[in-house]
């Protein structure tokens, strides 16, 4: 297997990384419809609660995840903000109920609306483990043939492959073009120049970039067409394993996961949980 | 009633998608290995140029990486320009976030495939270096309907799958069309038109007669 790839694989051994990335795939779909459905606190604090024990179990080291736990936090941090800033009421409309908590001439603060945004921030972090665990235990080699197995045709499947084995070399490309044209003297730091002047800058980036990459996509798919690439409808992949009896019970849970949201979708009584009414 | 916008917005995303789909089998031709390649280092380049924005002002900025979807889609083609988008979206926020922001890879995704219609005008060549003045008009008006069509894919998706309010996705939905903007018409099509003259040159050689003896001498 090419260790080259942009990818944030992170070999444990643990059981989680032993199950085939298919089902994996087929786990963050779950989750993700699963959080899609509801609006409710409680929900998605068992759903965060789950994900942790999960990636407790995948043994991925903390200190290579927090960055993304950061950025996350961040992100949420910010999007709060916008949401206090322009739908101060939102959470009363779905409520009904308006229990100003603050107000100053047109604005309105109401307490509802701070769960709401609680409820909202907590959403955006319930999404977070699965796909942390996921995104760390798939080799990307597997992956693409995961996704062949679930039914993407493996052209589509292929260039998520190609993506993945190009980032680190695109990268390092990027880097090398930046730093030659600053050494010619192009202003791209915030001290050099004016914004739109940094702005136009970048195309002597982006030119160079987009021509080796053409010549590169030549290249490649010279090769991989005179490899006989496409030639089948079907294809065979060189990393992949048959689904085990781990897979298969994975592969239960995960509907009975779904099934589980489904039925509690169906017996909630309203969109958004709110419990001080 | 609250939900007739929303539903809206999906039927509008939903027909652009099929009428691209079955319009496109026959005037974009078939799918080669040349645009697999094209659609993986196509996102590859926007999932690593993505890490790239210019602050404006809080939670506003220029990306970069933008101006990208407008070239990859008018030289590859509509499929290359909404996959390259959407996957590089897709990788970008899983490498950035660990999670993916799912409404706004499709805001990706539609301004490649809108860039990528212009192929459909097969006089129309930027790597043979054919690009003429009505052609660049028209990517500008592909480039504001791809804008059009992926804020409603990003409206409908934020507020129906994530349960933000429909003001406030407005309201980014705005400024981040606004950012957009500005960027494809700073690099991305003044980009493409520096690609179509820097691949045009050397390609429309006429022979000519031997130069007089006496000029060679000089130079």
């Amino acid at each position: 297997m090419n260790s080259r790839t942009g990818s944030l694989f992170y070999k444990t051994g643990s059981v989680i990384e032993g199950i085939d990335g298919s089902i994996k795939l087929m786990w963050v779909i779950f989750w993700s419809v699963f959080t899609f459905m509801f609006m409710d606190l409680r929900i998605f604090v068992a759903l965060i609660i789950a994900g942790l024990i999960l990636f407790r179990v995948s043994r991925i080291p903390w200190r290579k995840a927090k960055v993304l736990f950061i950025f996350v936090l961040i992100f949420t941090a910010f999007n709060s903000i916008f949401l206090f800033l322009v739908t101060p009421t939102y959470g009363s409309e779905l409520t009904g109920t308006y229990t100003t908590l603050f107000q100053a001439g047109v604005y309105q603060l109401t307490y509802e609306n701070l769960f709401y945004i609680l409820t909202i921030s907590v959403k955006y972090i319930a999404l977070l483990p699965i796909t942390i665990v996921f995104l760390f235990s798939t080799h990307p080699s597997l992956f693409a043939s995961s996704l062949d197995r679930i039914g993407v045709p493996y052209k589509i499947a292929y260039t998520i492959n190609i993506a993945l084995r190009y980032i680190p070399d695109v990268q390092q490309e990027f880097n090398n073009i930046t730093s030659a044209q600053e050494a010619r003297g192009v202003a791209f730091d915030k001290k050099d120049a004016k914004l739109f002047q940094r702005l136009k800058n970048y195309t002597t980036v982006l030119i160079p970039m987009l021509l080796t990459s053409f010549d590169r996509i030549e290249i490649v798919s010279n090769a991989m067409d005179l490899r006989g690439f496409g030639r089948y409808k079907k294809r065979t992949w060189y990393v992949r394993e048959p689904y085990t009896k781990i897979d298969m019970v994975a592969l239960a849970a995960g509907i009975a996961f779904l099934l589980l949201g489904i039925y509690l979708k169906a017996t909630s009584p309203s969109y958004f949980w709110y419990p001080f009414n | 009633m609250e939900q007739l916008p929303l539903i809206i917005s999906l039927v509008i995303v939903v027909a652009v998608v099929l009428v691209i789909v079955f319009a496109g089998k026959k005037s974009f031709g078939k799918f080669r290995t040349r645009d697999i390649v094209a659609i993986g280092i196509g996102a590859a380049l926007y999932a690593v140029v993505s890490l790239l924005i210019i602050p404006v002002g809080p939670n506003t900025s220029f990306r970069i990486a933008i101006a990208l979807l407008t070239i990859l889609g008018s030289i590859f083609g509509p499929i290359v320009g909404f996959l390259a988008g959407f996957i590089g979206h897709a990788l970008n926020d899983a490498f950035m976030y660990g999670s993916v922001w799912w409404s706004w890879a499709f805001m990706s995704a539609f301004i490649g495939l809108f860039a990528g219609l212009i192929c459909k005008d097969k006089t129309f060549d930027v790597l043979g270096g054919k690009i003429n003045g009505k052609q660049i008009a028209l990517m500008y008006v592909l480039a504001v309907a791809g804008m059009a069509v992926g804020s409603l894919a990003s409206y409908a998706g934020d507020v129906f799958l994530y349960g933000e309010p429909a003001d406030k996705v407005w309201l980014q939905i705005i400024i981040a069309n606004a950012m957009n903007l500005i960027v494809v018409g700073v690099i991305g099509i003044p980009v493409t038109i520096a690609i179509a003259k820097i691949r045009g040159r050397g390609r429309n050689l006429e022979i000519e007669e031997d130069p007089p003896d006496d000029q060679l001498q000089e130079e």
